[in-house]
């Protein structure tokens, strides 16, 4: 598609527009989705371990273990969440969804009764990276609730979501270029007929030429621009008619 | 989940399951039951929204005339298929020979069967299938903790309805205790206490070191409780642990499982798991030098894992020389045993065929087994049941029933007695050993196993 060289640098300009737009747009986009999903996950996940946390309270006075071991396994099943383990009061871990068993770093925290209720990032070797957030049962007393949030699964979705949102973008990006482009030419295409009208009319400035062409019916400013030219062009015709001819023998 | 039922006849147990009982997919099994629904007037009333079906105004006079219909959700498919097909074929033997001589004051008993592959989330899809749709009498011989686990509470929703839900194939607490002791009977022998015979027994002979393998839920945690509990009644703890995901086949590897309980140095190993894990497991710990004894609980379908771990091995007793399985009935080739007797007499004579409509892949039974043996017994002292309910039975009066068995001979030498405070019949643990291919009672632990 040829652009003419008068609306070349608008052009440009409104390339470098619409780049800036998507740019900023992309990093706003990123930074939202990542920090808003991360923080619904976290908060989901925290809302998971105040309700296992809630309804565990009658289940380990009940001593009934599979009945808790079954109530995780149900939250276990909730995409974003990798693993959970209740640890009683005592340190002893009494339900959990770890499989062949319980890493050895969490081990070590149970015995050594560091298990908190804080929120912390956790790499464990071999499984991943996870955020972890607790929540105690009956404030602390009859144990805690860990919950796992899988960041890879986090970012991947993180990842996902930005991705739909970026692809959208380029889409808006890429029909907002072709639209500028057509309307540009759209604008340049009388130019050209006027560019054209006035070389034919300086080649033969000669109004009765010019008429019935189709840039003189025209009522914006290029029907205005070639109107303006017959008529100079007129003017120029008329002066010279006036202007006497010079005789032979008046030169030198 | 496939989810299929059937419908088994009097007339059709003993011969090719006749039409009503095609393959059929979920939407089929609730055509059969709408049908039944309308070949049946005294259930073809009229009715308003499925969440009305169970409302008062729709209570009718169960069961059918002619028919009492128990609702079965159990394994038929699946790594732990032989559990359910097992139980059923134990069940169905015993039915059948009721229902040869005349069914239950005149009603023969059905069974509506669907798969739940011991899955949880089918299990409840099936229930309220049977509930709901197919209004079924009661429910009867689920198999696996983690799925009763979750049916319970849809017995307590719908309690007003009395449906309960007897025998079921799981030793486990919550349907022995509240909140949902009250929705279920058990027959069998609980975890807690096959768990403490074990450990019990484990100690005495100086293996005090008990590690646990068990199955990540909550099956496995039932027995994983039972043992830490039974330990720490002896004061010990539980010296390792690991787990694995339910449904892992025999193909599977248990190394890291071996792995991890290597390194704790145990005396003994408790499994809590099906026969395809559990059999994985003492097979690769024989592989990896772990030579303590195994033991197994009653679920674990022992002649499954038996079956898994001898199958064309010949070198099989090395892997079977130190399994220890518990029992919640005695052993089937005990035939000084009443129970026993009858038991092989009607396998042998009905000869209850695998509900193929529903199972998937060929399965070849077992003659006698642990676990038909339960499904037998549960039968047995299930008909009793309704025999007390008389001509016009209700669910209403299944409760009442239940209560009124006391000191029930139910052949076992061990007798049966139900009330609201004890609702579990049987209370005996049996221990078996692998001699020359096949399971026998364990009398001398510390010869055997010290």
């Amino acid at each position: 598609m040829k652009v003419r060289k008068l609306f070349q640098k608008t052009l440009f300009g409104v390339f470098s527009l619409f780049g800036l737009i998507v740019l900023s747009t992309s990093i706003l986009c990123i930074y939202t989705v990542d920090k808003h999903l991360s923080e619904e996950y976290q908060s989901n996940s925290e809302n998971i371990a105040k309700t296992i946390a809630d309804s565990s309270v009658d289940i380990l006075l009940n001593r009934d273990m599979s009945t808790l071991q079954s109530l995780i396994d149900q939250y276990r099943e909730l995409q974003g969440i990798r693993y959970i383990y209740i640890v009683s009061e005592a340190g002893e871990p009494l339900a959990h969804t770890f499989v062949p068993g319980i890493p050895e770093e969490i081990q070590e925290e149970i015995r050594s009764s560091e298990v908190s209720a804080e929120t912390l990032e956790r790499t464990l070797p071999g499984i991943g990276d996870f955020v972890e957030v607790g929540s105690p049962i009956l404030a602390g007393v009859a144990g805690t609730v860990r919950v796992g949030m899988d960041t890879d699964l986090v970012a991947l979705k993180v990842q996902r979501a930005i991705g739909q949102q970026m692809y959208l973008i380029c889409i808006i990006l890429v029909i907002g270029v072709l639209a500028s482009i057509w309307f540009v030419n759209l604008a340049a295409k009388p130019l050209g007929e006027l560019l054209g009208f006035a070389v034919d009319l300086a080649r033969q400035p000669d109004p009765a030429r010019a008429k019935g062409r189709k840039v003189l019916e025209r009522d914006d400013e290029a029907g205005q621009l070639a109107r303006l030219f017959v008529h100079l062009a007129g003017s120029v015709e008329t002066d010279q008619g006036r202007r006497p001819k010079a005789s032979p023998g008046s030169a030198g | 989940m496939k989810n299929q039922a059937v419908t088994e006849r009097d007339d059709a147990n003993r011969t090719a399951h006749d039409d009503r009982a095609r393959p059929m997919t979920r939407r089929s099994a609730l055509r059969l039951g709408l049908g039944g629904l309308a070949a049946a007037p005294w259930l073809a009333a009229p009715r308003g929204a499925l969440g009305a079906v169970l409302g008062p105004a729709s209570r009718n006079p169960f069961p059918q005339d002619d028919e009492i219909v128990l609702g079965v959700s159990a394994a038929f498919n699946g790594p732990s298929r032989g559990l359910g097909i097992e139980l059923y074929r134990g069940a169905q033997a015993y039915f059948t020979h009721v229902n040869d001589a005349g069914g239950v004051n005149g009603r023969k008993i059905v069974l509506k069967i669907y798969d739940d592959g011991y899955q949880p989330d089918p299990s409840i899809q099936n229930t309220v299938q049977l509930m709901i749709e197919d209004q079924v009498f009661l429910l009867f011989g689920y198999v696996g903790t983690p799925t009763v686990t979750r049916v319970l509470p849809l017995l307590k929703k719908f309690q007003d309805e009395n449906v309960y839900l007897f025998f079921p194939f799981t030793g486990a607490q919550p349907q022995r205790e509240p909140p949902y002791g009250d929705f279920a009977f058990n027959l069998r022998a609980s975890y807690r206490q096959e768990t403490e015979g074990l450990v019990n027994n484990f100690v005495r002979i100086g293996r005090r070191r008990i590690a646990v393998f068990y199955q990540a839920d909550a099956y496995g945690r039932s027995g994983w409780a039972g043992v830490r509990r039974a330990l720490a009644a002896q004061g010990g703890q539980i010296a390792g642990e690991a787990t694995y995901r339910r449904g892992e086949r025999f193909t599977g590897t248990m190394r890291p499982q071996v792995e991890i309980l290597q390194a704790t140095s145990p005396d003994a190993v408790i499994c809590v798991g099906a026969y395809a894990a559990c059999a994985a497991f003492a097979r690769d710990a024989v592989d990896l030098g772990l030579r303590v004894p195994i033991a197994n609980l009653s679920f674990v379908g022992s002649e499954n894992l038996l079956q898994l771990l001898s199958e064309g091995r010949e070198d099989a007793p090395r892997y079977t020389r130190l399994l220890v399985n518990s029992q919640v009935v005695p052993s089937y080739e005990d035939d000084s045993i009443p129970a026993v007797r009858q038991y092989r007499d009607f396998m042998a004579r009905y000869d209850p065929a695998v509900p193929e409509e529903i199972v998937e892949d060929p399965y070849t039974p077992f003659a006698h087994s642990f676990v038909s043996l339960e499904g037998f017994l549960n039968a047995k002292l299930l008909v009793e049941i309704l025999n007390r309910l008389g001509d016009s039975p209700r669910r209403a009066g299944l409760e009442e029933a239940v209560f009124s068995v006391k000191d029930y001979d139910l052949g076992v030498g061990e007798r049966v007695s139900f009330g609201p405070d004890r609702r579990q019949g049987l209370q005996r643990v049996y221990y078996t050993v692998v001699d020359e291919g096949r399971f026998v009672t364990l009398n001398d632990w510390e010869g055997r196993l010290a």
